[in-house]
């Protein structure tokens, strides 16, 4: 556990009261969002699902504080961020959020390490720490004998590895994923799944996944049901195991894909 | 955030688009090399000029015979005066004039062991040089007497061609001296050669004044028997008493003559030039502002269309916390390498290119080669000039930069 999850002010990573979005284009108003409510606690891993159009990107939107709601609070890590200011609100997704994406969205032309500490930087870590940090992740994504290669090179499933990598550095409140093996086959997606189940068990990070992946939905602790902006039912996962996935070390991993 | 780490990423993303960045680079080298070698050959330029007439006494009046209206075709006498012995009296009487020296001259042609050289020949008193060309001295003889009527004394160049690796004529040596005019005849023109043989007295030493090093000096009657002038002078050197005293003088002299007469001084021949020079510079400046200008839009453009281009990389820095400012400093870096080095490298390449202009151009002509001057504040100020207008020109693509959403690091493609 986190030192953030004993915290018991801070008990929950996300709070959202009576979350509203209205996109107006033109003459027509689009209500993407109408009233969701959902708690994410320190230490969870949760899934958010819902066909398209049922206010997905909204609410990622809002949950990756890249936007603010129409009307309600959205909190993370015990702040509102409807009320912070621009700058203020860099700093805070810098801090607090971990993004990763469908289309990792690495730097092709920066080496592996350039693209973790990326996040690093902007914060002003020091030089030394942010080396040792990375090579320290790298090492839990297996791709510890990596970090001097540039992006282009490296597997699909390699490339997503860097991205989550990059999305711990700053040790944020939470990871938030947009559909993390969307662009991957099978097997590799596989592979990321675990590696997120098991930061999620060995590390206790906070992650919100949002997919329309039912499969990887239910090997998540909960899975909110997003339909016509509001949440409709909130599952529990049926795979999800308390006990560690099969092949979850970053050795096995590798070894694994090598093999493929 | 870290300066260099700032430095750092902008250098890479530069390194990505090498053609793209060399050519931009490029297009400021342009701009500012072309600013540099016009203003080396400007400062050149008007040291030569200042050169040339600084060798001519400050106090000296150039009067020549009724305004001669220099323009397209041949010259054309509009006035009714002669300059004869009766004006040099005349003038000798002016007050604030110390002395007066009046000459002949013409164009001949100089033969000596086989080679000829064509040379501005003029005749006048010798002793009195000095007054018109304080910096005048013989290199080796004497100056020829005030009625020789065959001496003469060469400039340094006409002795010393700079074309020939031996001296075209030597002290003591006997040289001909050829001079062609046009006689009428019985309605019909004819072309007369006139043939006269001239002792070389005397060798003036360089100077480095174009016209005095390119003259060739008699007496004044040696000059108006080759030229058949018949006492009707080509002008009178009136040298005052004092060089601020010029204008008054002037205005005597127009007192007497009024616009029959030309008048004329060192200091208003080089204002003229200079004025002339000036404008000459103007539009030549404006033609390198303009190349400055197209290099700032060649840096909109690309920085633009690299903007354009790594909206998703934006979006993804901003996702995870590069703040608008980090993001405008981060193109203004782009920009400001560009700037940078294409300032310094226009530098560098400008002052070349001056040198081979000076080559290409028709400037180089024989004694009238100069060289460029650069003066160090003007660098600076091209540098500069040059550095800051790049930064200006990212300024537009940067802040397009830094607003770019976040949100578009999430769209799939």
């Amino acid at each position: 556990m986190t030192q953030r999850a004993k915290d018991g002010e801070k008990a929950f990573a996300i709070e959202t009261h009576d979350l509203h979005k209205i996109f107006v284009a033109g003459m027509v108003k689009v209500h993407a969002l109408r009233g969701v409510n959902m708690k994410v606690r320190n230490g969870e891993l949760i899934s958010v699902v819902g066909p398209s159009g049922s206010g997905k990107s909204t609410l990622l939107n809002m949950l990756g504080a890249l936007d603010r709601p129409t009307k309600g609070k959205i909190v993370i890590d015990g702040v509102d961020i409807a009320r912070l200011k621009d700058h203020i609100l860099s700093v805070f997704r810098n801090r607090r959020i971990g993004f990763i994406f469908q289309t990792y969205n690495l730097i092709n032309r920066s080496t592996v390490e350039k693209n973790v500490e990326l996040p690093a930087i902007v914060r002003g870590m020091p030089k030394k720490l942010r080396k040792r940090r990375v090579q320290e992740l790298l090492n839990v994504v297996g791709l510890g004998d990596k970090a001097n290669r540039k992006p282009a090179i490296l597997s699909g499933g390699e490339q997503q590895r860097v991205a989550i990598a990059r999305a711990l550095i700053n040790d944020p409140a939470f990871i938030l994923a947009d559909e993390p093996t969307g662009n991957l086959d099978t097997k590799t997606g596989a592979e990321i799944e675990n590696l997120l189940i098991q930061l999620n068990k060995e590390r206790g990070a906070t992650i919100v996944i949002v997919t329309h992946n039912l499969e990887l939905a239910d090997k998540t602790q909960r899975i909110l049901h997003l339909r016509d902006g509001v949440i409709e039912k909130e599952i529990p996962g049926t795979t999800w195991s308390s006990g560690l996935p099969q092949i979850n070390r970053p050795g096995d991993m590798d070894s694994a894909m090598r093999e493929s | 955030m870290n300066p260099l780490e700032l430095i750092g990423l902008s250098f890479g993303a530069l390194k990505e688009r090498r053609l793209r960045s060399g050519l931009t680079i490029l297009m400021v080298i342009i701009g500012s090399s072309l600013m540099t070698s016009l203003n080396g050959l400007g400062g050149g330029m008007n040291a030569f000029i200042e050169d040339q007439l600084g060798t001519l006494g400050a106090n000296v009046l150039i009067i020549s015979p009724s305004g001669m209206q220099a323009g397209f075709g041949p010259p054309q006498e509009t006035g009714k005066i002669k300059l004869t012995s009766q004006t040099v009296r005349t003038i000798e009487r002016i007050h604030g004039i110390k002395d007066v020296i009046p000459f002949f001259s013409g164009y001949a042609v100089i033969k000596s062991g086989g080679k000829e050289k064509s040379v501005q020949i003029t005749g006048m008193d010798q002793s009195k040089l000095k007054y018109i060309s304080p910096k005048a001295e013989l290199e080796s003889g004497s100056f020829v007497s005030l009625h020789d009527p065959s001496g003469i004394v060469l400039g340094h160049n006409i002795a010393y061609p700079s074309d020939l690796d031996k001296p075209f004529v030597k002290r003591g040596q006997t040289v001909s001296i050829e001079f062609t005019k046009v006689e009428s005849e019985g309605g019909r023109e004819k072309i007369v050669v006139e043939r006269k043989s001239f002792q070389v007295k005397g060798i003036l030493g360089e100077l480095g004044d174009i016209f005095v090093d390119n003259q060739a000096l008699v007496s004044l009657a040696a000059a108006n028997d080759l030229f058949e002038k018949g006492g009707t002078y080509d002008g009178i050197y009136g040298i005052t008493r004092n060089s601020e005293e010029n204008d008054e003088v002037e205005g005597r002299i127009r007192k007497i003559y009024g616009e029959n007469i030309g008048i004329s001084s060192p200091k208003a021949i080089a204002e003229t030039i200079q004025e002339v020079m000036g404008t000459f510079g103007t539009f030549i400046s404006a033609i390198a502002a303009v190349s400055m200008f197209v290099g700032a839009v060649g840096i909109v453009t690309t920085l633009y269309t690299s903007v354009m281009e790594r909206t998703r990389e934006v979006g993804l820095l901003k996702a995870i916390g590069y703040g608008n400012t980090v993001i405008l400093l981060m193109f203004l870096t782009e920009s400001m390498t560009i700037g940078f080095l294409g300032a310094l490298l226009g530098l560098g390449f400008g002052a070349i290119g001056a040198y081979v202009l000076i080559e290409v151009l028709p400037f180089g002509v024989g004694a009238l080669s100069f060289s460029p001057r650069f003066l160090p504040m003007d660098l600076v100020e091209i540098f500069l000039i040059s550095f800051v207008l790049s930064i200006v020109a990212g300024l537009y693509p940067a802040w397009r930069a830094s607003r770019l959403s976040p949100i578009t690091a999430l769209r799939k493609e």
